[in-house]
């Protein structure tokens, strides 16, 4: 087995950022822990999950897609260089965090390619770690993920109780990220590894949520557990799997750039017809959408759950929706 | 430069011409600025576009004008915020981009040799008119054709000059409608709701392929009456009109339970538009 010591593992975040690799990690800024650039392996705080996801290292809140300028009297469009965008690492992801990019490379590139997302994903490399920092908000294990899942990291580490750190490469890229630094690591039979924190959620029966949901498009469940919902948003913008957007100009008619930039569908306005018309015209057809979305529509076209149990909309949302209820809920109904 | 493609980038068009239509709906003719453009972009009738008004943003309208029309498409659009209203104030010789076409398209090849009833309401007869004249451009591939149209007003008819010529044609069958109290001294056309003129018209079912365009009110009292008429839902073609932003499949908007209509749409027949969770 490889090891790499807390302090190796410091050094190898110094190295690839004199690299000039851009190294994203959870750091300590004011008082909560985030994705930023690290700038040195110190920095690097793994007792608690960010409270954002990594998703906008791939698909960034908000981005120019295009410029335009008018020169002389015509209009010119600019495309964006993509090729500029950084080689990146990201440090130190959990598993739900770790596994978010291989559920939406599935929506970003069936089709027409989102090459914006694409590339990001194309230069980055994911290191993963084994999550023993969980709380009662957590419920990965009941979507099909655990604290231990190295799919979806290109390198995963699982913290021992030495101090150092498990490593296994699981993809080509986590290999080529050992062999370029292979001094770091070490051969050894390593400590026994920290234990994971216990999840309040049982097992999912996945399928069988799902059929119930193709069943009760129309239930009173909708109304009971959503009609509270307030539309803010937050449970969308904080989730490493949602990936709604809207396109927008902004500049003046001569000079500007057109942006793509998240958005959310418990909005009110979000399927709001020209005309007036709006289909999802109350907050519970919104919420029943979201869950509707990761639990069936995401499967039904791409084989995924677009939820990776991370527990972040639970924490967030200021009415205390709680997802992991309603699933449980939904699963104790469902034959 | 980067090698990939940039699904989010426009082509840029000139405004050839400006018309009309209604007090607040207005044809655009656009002609590619890039002759490459120009030549190979082909569509197919019921396709969309995002046509972008710099500064302001992109608006999803059909491509109005016919495939079997070439070096330029048409867009024909209702002012009713900020993009449309932004497109609305630009002119003859001005630019915008293009991204499209997008979307599914009717299958005029199965309707060879098939008559064809087109009904529509308001500002959704471009997705047909697309539609018409793609097949009276074809004319001896169909037997009869029959246009139901109506608008609130005389005023709300849109492709005014459009309505006179197949009126006049020999080939065409059409029953143009206003609501009752829409209609001037003058009007020759039929007083009355879309669904309930249909019903007079009383076109046959037999071999015949209805084609269904309107807000969701009028679709909603017109597919009874077909039903009446004998038409099948597999003989019902209609579109559906749900907002959309990236018209590819990505940013999750424009979906109908877990169909993209933006992808799997925005035609579809009744059937399956009565198998999709009722959202739309
Ligand atoms: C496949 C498809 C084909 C279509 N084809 C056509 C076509 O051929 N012709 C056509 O005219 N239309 C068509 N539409 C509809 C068209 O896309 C919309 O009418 C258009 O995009 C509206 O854009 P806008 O920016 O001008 O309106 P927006 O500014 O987005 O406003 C839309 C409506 O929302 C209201 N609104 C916006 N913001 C707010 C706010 N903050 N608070 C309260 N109200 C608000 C506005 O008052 C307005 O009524 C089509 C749509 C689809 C999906
Ligand atoms: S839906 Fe909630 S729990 Fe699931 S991935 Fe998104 S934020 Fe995490
Ligand atoms: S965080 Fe809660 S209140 Fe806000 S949109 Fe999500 S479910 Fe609704
Ligand atoms: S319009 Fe974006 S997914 Fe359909």
């Amino acid at each position: 087995m490889q090891i790499i010591t807390e302090q190796n593992l410091r050094n190898l975040i110094d190295l690839l950022v004199k690299e000039a690799k851009l190294v994203v990690g959870p750091k300590l800024s004011g008082s909560v822990v985030l994705y930023e650039p690290l700038t040195a392996g110190t920095e690097l705080t793994l007792d608690a999950l960010p409270r954002r996801s990594s998703k906008e290292l791939f698909f960034p809140v908000c981005e120019d897609i295009l410029s335009y300028k008018r020169e002389g009297g015509a209009m010119k469009v600019t495309d964006v260089d993509r090729s500029k965008f950084p080689e990146t690492v990201l440090f130190g992801a959990p598993p739900c965090d770790a596994g978010s990019p291989s559920i939406l490379d599935a929506v970003m590139s069936w089709d027409y390619k989102d090459e914006f997302y694409l590339e990001r994903r194309k230069k980055s490399t994911i290191v993963g770690i084994a999550c023993t920092k969980g709380d009662d908000a957590c419920f990965c294990r009941a979507v099909g993920l655990a604290p231990d899942t190295e799919n979806g990291s290109d390198l995963f580490l699982t913290p021992l109780k030495d101090g150092s750190y498990a490593c296994n490469a699981v993809t080509e890229k986590g290999q080529a990220l050992v062999a370029a630094h292979k001094n770091l690591f070490a051969e050894g039979a390593g400590a026994e590894p920290v234990p994971f924190v216990d999840q309040a959620v049982q097992k999912l029966d996945l399928v069988k949520i799902k059929k119930w949901l193709e069943e009760h498009f129309e239930d009173p469940l909708w109304e009971r557990i959503a009609d509270i919902c307030v539309g803010c948003g937050a449970c969308a913008f904080i989730c490493p799997a949602c990936h709604c957007f809207d396109i927008n100009d902004e500049g003046s008619t001569d000079d500007g750039v057109r942006r793509k930039h998240w958005d959310a569908c418990g909005f009110a306005k979000f399927t709001n017809h020209a005309s007036g018309h709006n289909p999802r015209d109350v907050q519970n057809k919104r919420y029943r959408n979201r869950i509707m979305h990761k639990f069936k529509y995401y499967d039904d076209k791409f084989g995924k759950t677009l939820c990776t149990g991370c527990g972040r909309c639970i924490r967030a949302c200021p009415v205390g929706i709680d997802i992991a209820e309603i699933l449980e809920t939904i699963n104790g109904k469902a034959e | 430069m980067c090698e990939s493609k940039n699904i989010y980038l426009p082509n840029l068009a000139t405004i050839e011409t400006i018309v009309d239509e209604t007090p607040d709906v207005r044809t655009l003719r656009l002609v590619f600025q890039d002759e490459a453009v120009r030549e190979n972009f082909n569509f197919r009738a019921g396709q969309f576009a995002e046509y972008s008004s710099f500064g302001f943003g992109e608006s999803t309208f059909c491509i109005a004008s016919a495939p079997t029309r070439k070096g330029y498409i048409e867009c024909c659009f209702r002012s009713v915020g900020r993009v449309t209203e932004s497109l609305r104030r630009l002119e003859v010789g001005d630019t915008v981009g293009v991204r499209g076409p997008y979307g599914n398209s009717f299958p005029i090849e199965e309707f060879y040799g098939k008559s064809l009833v087109f009904i529509a309401g308001g500002i959704a007869l471009p997705p047909l008119r697309t539609v018409i004249w793609n097949c009276l451009d074809l004319r001896d591939k169909f037997k009869d054709i029959t246009i139901v149209y109506g608008a609130r007003s005389e005023a709300d008819l849109v492709y005014k000059h459009e309505l006179k010529e197949w009126q006049e044609r020999g080939d065409v069958r059409l029953v143009k409608c206003v609501d009752p109290g829409g209609a001037g001294p003058d009007f020759d056309g039929k007083v009355g709701f879309v669904p309930t003129v249909l019903e007079e018209a009383a076109p046959s079912a037999e071999n015949t392929i209805a084609l269904v365009c309107g807000p969701p009110i009028m679709i909603k009292f017109t597919l009874p009456v077909l039903e009446r008429l004998g038409f099948s839902d597999d003989n019902i073609y209609t579109t559906l009109e749900n907002r959309m932003k990236c018209g590819v499949g990505k940013c999750g908007r424009c979906n109908v339970g877990n169909v993209y209509v933006c992808k799997d749409g925005p035609v579809f027949t009744a059937r399956e538009v009565k198998a999709m969770s009722q959202e739309f």
